[in-house]
């Protein structure tokens, strides 16, 4: 996935990402839990990174699984 | 002079250990191995100690001419092996970061490696020990970053007891398969060890 734009779900914990991680594996969508990158937050946290072009895609799996996030921001 | 260690049919390490005696005596080694694991540990000792190695794989084994190159002569021993501002080494003694959750531990762990792909400095080496050694093989949730790392000039050792014991010896994906005498070596060698 180098030289992509990515884009990361920010989770409300570790559990969630995992979660996530899994929901969209099985949805064929490319993701990577990561630490939550410096300019979004100081916080010891992990989110999940996906392109920006599956942005729409995910949020729509993770809505229809009921997961609930903080949020999906451009990294 | 000259000198020749026939080491087929010799487990590791004793084909490092005694291609290192020999080169104690001798400016020209030509060390007979049977195997790959033994040629690279063999091959990774030598040009460590500043030799040239050139190999040949013929019918009845894979003969490996060493030299000594002018002034590395003393470097074969352990005392000329560790400068003041050596090599900084990571080793990586369990597939969980710190203790605790498991759960958790892979997380960090996955988390620490895609961090070490955006920080300086870089590790010259990364040593995988015990349960550590799960993850440089076929599966390993790090396996990608592991590969960036390797890509960027990191050695990855992983220890052949290590793997032998998990059985996972025929899945390594990335990195060497080393053994105690290279790790320790690597260790006692460096200029900083940072062991997770």
């Amino acid at each position: 996935m180098n030289g992509e734009s990515y884009a990361v779900i920010l989770v409300y914990s570790t559990s969630h990402a995992m979660r996530i991680e899994k929901l969209l594996a099985e949805q064929g969508i490319a993701c990577k839990m990561i630490p939550v990158p410096r300019q979004i937050s100081s916080d010891c946290g992990v989110c999940i990174r996906i392109l920006r072009a599956d942005v729409a895609a995910a949020r729509t799996s993770v809505d229809a699984a009921n997961i609930q996030v903080q949020g999906i921001a451009e990294v | 002079m000259s000198a020749v260690v026939d080491a087929r049919g010799l487990a590791c390490p004793q084909p490092v250990i005694r291609t290192r005696a020999a080169l104690q005596t001798h400016d020209a080694v030509t060390t007979v191995v049977d195997n790959a694991t033994s040629q690279q540990n063999v091959t990774r000792m030598a040009e460590k100690a500043g030799c040239t190695v050139t190999a040949e794989t013929r019918e009845d084994g894979i003969y490996l001419d060493i030299r000594k190159q002018g002034t590395a002569v003393q470097a074969a021993g352990p005392a000329a092996a560790a400068p003041a501002a050596g090599p900084l080494v990571l080793t990586i003694p369990s597939e969980f970061m710190g203790c605790g959750d498991e759960v958790l531990g892979e997380i960090l762990i996955r988390a620490f490696f895609h961090t070490l792909g955006e920080v300086q400095p870089l590790p010259d080496t990364i040593v995988f020990l015990n349960s550590g050694v799960k993850l440089v093989v076929t599966g390993s949730p790090v396996l990608d970053d592991l590969r960036a790392l390797c890509d960027q000039g990191i050695s990855i050792l992983a220890c052949g007891t290590c793997l032998g014991h998990y059985g996972i010896k025929d899945q390594v994906a990335v990195g060497e398969i080393s053994n105690m005498y290279s790790i320790a070596e690597t260790l006692l060698g460096a200029g900083k060890v940072i062991s997770l």
